[in-house]
């Protein structure tokens, strides 16, 4: 059952990436590409949609990762800080006139700063030889208040131009994607996904608790570690490919154990492929509906999604999570 | 496993553990379990009989002492080569994930390359969830629950199980058949179970049963020895009555009624 569900969920992926290939402010036509459309096609639009499926899926995962180490259905890759933490260093590099980087400043600093509050609040998650859930989520949602703080200030005090760039970029903004930043991004999200996959049967377990995942045979703070590092990795190379998208990394865990069960070994690759769908087709509905322009992605994603997910809640016998 | 083997299935040597220097939670523990020996492990909310199963599984690390798992010592074990001689099942089931009962129970597989002798199927009949192999957990009344957690255990196929309070929230009649199912392990398999349990008078049909109290054993051996009047007196700091019906049965409870 869950097997045909997952080829019709992947034809869908495919459909929302060609659609969002020749469709857009500018329907094009796949069999007759002009030169000025083939330029559209290949160096604008395939580009966004690498950056988009990319990012969706790492959050994606990374949402489903993070639930199920920290045993809570309210966890979201950014609830430990480590978007905020991101756009505070991006803004931090701006401001201090660190330009060095040409277009790849601002990815740069966000992905040092995600990277550095991930070792962050993995340090203040520590004890006893291992990381305690609820104190990363503690800790994580304490830095998340300290960052915003920090960001809100810097705002309020600044007049620099820059600054309110970065901003924009890092609240969800994918107009500025192209070929440069992705091979980074696909390393990054590919070795954290790959991790995850690895893991999977340790995140079963971890779910159970960790008495059961020692008796099923894994060292619960070994696993632990392991997981939210693939986690951070993900988490991190997203912010840095396009700033902020809420929703995915929180919602898209709870709709595909919907459709592919809550077995991490499947929910892993469903919520990768369904959060990479989603937000490709966020990114086309958004940068065609008012054209010229723009709705970011994450405005998407939360309008369609949210209704989507109450329904399913409403309608479904299921308790997830 | 086969009787080939000459060391006790587990024996922990002057075992202690504590948090803090002051209060030592287990003390100076020595006992062995032998190749299908079924233990029933009783003493008051507090004695330690979590702590003893977490020592004997080696969730926790014993402050003092030595614990050996079929002759070798237990922290030498690889985790998948322990697991598929060791299983423990702990004392609160806390799961809101809506796994499927059979994806559930077939986690018992996870230490397992190759599987082992009985299926999934076979484990959820054993504990009469076959029916509902396809449910979700959280949709389980809270007995069912436990019974597919049992199922997963059964699956794992471990030679030493280390239960923690299975009987609580089952019905009578699935207590007396989850009992039946572990002793038919013991017989057919030649299993050894150690287990904490409450009730005075399942214990009392247990061919042994080891009594804590403070961390320290109390008694160890047969119940018609152990679980005296005084001994009881003792580990749970109550009056006790034992009354013997007619039919020779035996009864343990308390002479006043509340």
């Amino acid at each position: 059952m869950s097997k045909i569900r997952i080829t019709v969920l992947i034809i869908i992926a495919l459909l929302i990436i060609l659609c969002s290939l020749f469709l857009g402010p500018r329907v094009i036509n796949p069999f007759g590409l002009s030169e000025v459309e083939k330029e559209i096609v290949f160096s604008i639009r395939l580009p966004r949609v690498v950056v988009a499926v990319l990012m969706g899926m790492a959050l994606g995962a990374a949402g489903a990762v993070l639930q199920g180490v920290l045993r809570n259905p309210l966890a979201d890759p950014y609830i430990l800080g480590i978007s905020s933490g991101a756009s505070l260093t991006a803004a931090l590099g701006l401001l201090s006139g660190f330009y060095s980087f040409g277009r790849f400043t601002l990815p740069l600093t966000a992905f040092i700063g995600a990277s550095l509050v991930s070792l962050l609040v993995g340090a203040f998650g520590w004890k006893r030889g291992g990381l305690w859930p609820e104190r990363l989520l503690l800790a994580g949602v304490g830095l998340s208040f300290l960052f915003h703080a920090i960001l809100m200030l810097l705002m309020s005090v600044s007049t620099n131009e820059g600054l309110r760039r970065a901003l924009l970029w890092i609240f969800g903004d994918l107009s500025m994607a192209d070929w440069s930043l992705i091979p980074y991004g696909l390393v990054f999200i590919a070795a954290g996904l790959f991790i995850a996959l690895l893991r999977a049967k340790a995140l079963n377990a971890l779910i159970l608790g960790d008495e059961f995942t020692h008796s099923l045979g894994f060292s619960a703070n070994r696993e632990r570690l392991l997981l939210f590092v693939s986690m951070a990795l993900m988490t991190a190379a997203s912010v840095s490919l396009g700033g902020t998208i809420g929703f995915i990394g929180l919602l898209m865990p709870h709709i595909m154990r919907f459709v592919a069960g809550a077995d991490s070994r499947a929910l892993i690759p469903a919520s990768a492929l369904g959060g990479g769908a989603f937000l490709c087709l966020a990114d086309l509905i958004g940068k065609s509906i008012f054209t010229p322009m723009e709705v970011p992605s994450g405005i998407v994603t939360a309008i369609i999604g949210s209704p989507y997910f109450l329904y399913l809640l409403r309608r479904r016998d299921v308790l997830s999570i | 496993m086969s009787s080939a083997y000459s060391a006790p299935v587990l024996e922990l040597e002057r075992v202690g553990f504590t948090y803090s220097p002051d209060k030592k939670i287990v003390d100076n523990l020595t006992f062995s379990a032998g190749n299908g020996e079924f233990i029933g492990l009783l003493g008051a909310n507090g004695s330690g009989k979590s702590t003893i199963l977490k020592l004997a599984s080696g969730i926790l690390k014993p402050s003092e002492g030595s614990i050996t798992l079929w002759g070798k010592p237990l922290q030498s074990y690889r985790n998948k080569d322990r697991a598929k001689l060791l299983s423990y099942f702990p004392q609160l089931l806390d799961i809101n994930v809506p796994f499927r009962v059979r994806d559930l129970v077939s986690m018992g597989l996870y230490p397992y390359d190759i599987p082992p002798r009985i299926t999934a199927d076979e484990a959820m009949e054993a504990v009469g969830l076959k029916e509902k192999a396809e449910s979700y957990i959280t949709n389980l009344s809270g007995g069912e629950r436990r019974r597919a957690f049992i199922a997963m255990t059964l699956l794992q196929g471990a030679g030493l199980l280390l239960l923690d309070e299975p009987l609580a929230n089952l019905d009578i009649k699935y207590q007396i058949e989850l009992l039946r199912l572990l002793k038919e392990l013991k017989d057919n398999k030649n299993i050894s179970i150690i287990m904490a349990l409450h009730d005075i008078n399942i214990a009392l049909r247990f061919e042994k049963v080891m009594l804590i109290k403070g961390g320290r054993i109390l008694g160890i051996g047969k119940p018609v020895t152990v679980l005296s009047k005084e001994m009881l007196e003792e580990a749970f700091d109550v009056s006790i009555e034992i009354r013997r019906s007619e039919t020779g049965g035996t009864y343990i409870g308390n002479e006043k009624n509340f």
